[in-house]
């Protein structure tokens, strides 16, 4: 049974992690404010590309997305880049504290390494949260939609955030023991990100790599994520798409442990190296 | 649960058994033991100094001592707990300064102490930093980035994050290194007082003749030499080196140095001599010879601390 002793303890860590992270974050102001603009441009081609397809072919549709409501498919797609941010963030934040040699007095506090995720994990949904509730109200003048689907929309993208962050510590291991392999797992990233239709709609792709992508959880998670936006129906959204919902539950709770499990497995065997 | 799980009751605060470290060598077949079968323990409230050249092994020692690198074989207690088997027991009883200071730049002096605190669960933290910053004299710095300050004052201050946390020992890796002489007496003036268990490396034979009254020297990962403070003050009395500077008469005078029973060796040099005197008492029957002649420079060539413990050894 854990104490409120312990769980008062762990919170306080967390917010210490946080508050640190964001401090050291906002210190040059500008790299966070380019963050924000960079996930413009990776959805200002599929934009066109999708504004001029609908122009020119009025009748037609990919699956559920139409000329109706591909702004809000784009505007996801944005929010999703946004988050993908907290991946990113674990090797730049762990290699930032290992040329600082801060990590070891980190390492041998006592604290959990999930404080160690949970931190970051905060600190970018923080850092996010200006651009993120901005274009969640682009979504929303777009195509409005009841306040539980918010709700549920909200609890989703909170979820894809944990499947990031473990993620992120998975790689950010990998940035402190051994950067070829970080190197090598961020490009495999990258190619996972690729085929899960994350800007572009699946019926765009040629069927081989349809195939590919019908491989890929990620694809199924953001399915889940826009098409519930869409339908605007809780129980709809979970009925018709439980098997993405499943898939959603399931990699929120092993990932994180497994970036756990693994960044303590490596750091024993590993340890820090390459400064 | 085996004997090693549980907490070992023992007076001695660290114990190390066989602990040994291997680092296998890019592109080479060969190994390098980086701690060779080390045997130490260390009594609550010792300031042991561990010393040793550059690779000798003294930062790894710490490290797995802090539980930051696995031993290849063997073990150590901290406090009675296995680093092994209960590392977070381990762990909880220990705060460290490696030799860089261990500090977040792009934050202030207060926001890095005060983090520390946090993860490490310090109390009443706020009136703790204020009081000690005031102690070290860093109270004017406590809210500008620590990018801006000096390499002593970044030293200070990581020095007093490590007395924040209030840990049973401190493991210490070169306090002092690249301070002035000031700053250096300021820091040994504070850790004299501090009542814990301090593990200490450093070259400054001065910080640890003023501080360690326990001693280890350590060479290619092995323990060479373990002493008290009286093993420090008997390298002073051995053998004293001189660089002799003399134009002429060269020869003549060497042959009448050959002579003295007190001159241990003569080595020729550019200008001149090293002489290795058998003891400091023997520069007065040195001078006497040596004002007959025209000499143009005479200094004593210093020994490390390293040297001279290679030498008793």
């Amino acid at each position: 049974m854990i104490s409120s002793k312990t769980i008062k303890k762990n919170l306080f860590q967390i917010y210490a992690l946080t508050e640190k992270n964001i401090k050291l974050n906002l210190r040059f102001k500008y790299q966070v404010i380019i963050s924000y603009i960079t996930p413009i441009l990776s959805i200002l081609m599929p934009l066109i590309i999708l504004e001029q397809f609908f122009q020119f072919s009025e009748r037609f549709n990919f699956s559920v997305w139409n000329e109706n409501n591909y702004l809000v498919f784009q505007f996801m797609a944005y929010q999703v880049l946004l988050l993908k941010r907290v991946i990113q963030e674990f090797p730049t934040q762990l290699r930032i504290e290992k040329f600082w040699k801060t990590l070891p007095i980190i390492i041998i506090a006592p604290f959990n390494r999930f404080n160690l995720l949970l931190g970051i994990f905060f600190t970018q949904l923080i850092l996010i949260s200006i651009p993120f509730i901005i274009f969640s109200i682009l979504c929303y003048i777009y195509y409005p939609v009841s306040f539980l689907t918010v709700i549920f929309i909200i609890i989703i993208f909170f979820l894809i955030a944990l499947i990031f962050s473990g993620i992120g510590l998975l790689i950010g291991i990998f940035a402190i023991s051994n950067e070829n392999v970080w190197k090598a797992l961020s490009f495999i990233v990258s190619l996972i990100f690729w085929v899960s239709c994350v800007t572009y709609p699946f019926d765009i792709f040629p069927e081989f790599i349809q195939q590919i992508i019908n491989l890929n959880p990620l694809y199924y998670i953001f399915d889940l994520l826009r098409l519930a936006w869409i339908y605007n129906d809780v129980l709809l959204t979970i009925t018709l798409l439980s098997q993405n919902f499943i898939i959603l539950i399931a990699f929120s709770i092993i990932l994180p442990c497994l970036g756990v499990v693994i960044f303590n497995l490596i750091y024993k065997k590993y340890g820090i190296v390459g400064y | 649960m085996g004997l090693l799980d549980i907490k070992i009751m023992t007076d001695k605060i660290i114990e190390t058994f066989d602990l040994s470290k291997i680092y296998q060598l890019k592109g080479r077949k060969k190994e390098i033991r980086a701690l060779d079968d080390v045997n130490i323990s260390i009594n609550k409230g010792d300031i042991f100094g561990f010393l040793g050249p550059n690779g000798a092994g003294k930062t790894t020692m710490i490290q797995i001592l802090t539980t930051i690198l696995q031993p290849t074989s063997g073990y150590a207690l901290i406090d009675g707990y296995n680093i092994l088997k209960k590392p977070k027991k381990a762990k909880s009883k220990v705060s460290l300064m490696l030799e860089s200071d261990m500090l977040y730049y792009r934050i202030t002096a207060y926001d890095n102490l005060k983090f520390f605190c946090k993860i490490y669960n310090v109390s009443n933290y706020d009136q703790k930093i204020r009081d000690m910053t005031k102690a070290f004299g860093l109270e004017k710095w406590l809210n500008q980035y620590v990018e801006k300050f000096s390499s002593g004052m970044k030293m200070k201050l990581a020095l007093l994050r490590t007395l924040l946390l209030d840990r049973d020992i401190m493991f210490l890796d070169e306090p002092t290194l690249g301070l002035d002489v000031k700053s250096k007496n300021f820091i040994i003036e504070i850790l004299r007082d501090v009542k814990k268990t301090i593990f200490l490396t450093s070259h400054d034979m001065g910080v640890v003749e003023k501080l360690c009254n326990r001693v280890a020297f350590i060479n290619n990962g092995k323990i060479l030499k373990i002493g008290t403070k009286e093993d420090i003050q008997q390298l002073k009395q051995t053998e004293v080196k001189i660089n002799l500077d003399i134009h002429f008469e060269k020869r003549k005078l060497k042959s009448e140095l050959k002579n003295q029973d007190f001159i241990n060796e003569i080595i020729d040099s550019k200008n001149g001599f090293l002489l290795e005197l058998k003891g400091r008492d023997n520069y007065k029957d040195l001078l006497s010879i040596l004002v007959k002649y025209d000499i143009t420079g005479i200094n004593e060539q210093k020994e490390s601390l390293e040297e001279s413990f290679l030498k008793i050894i």
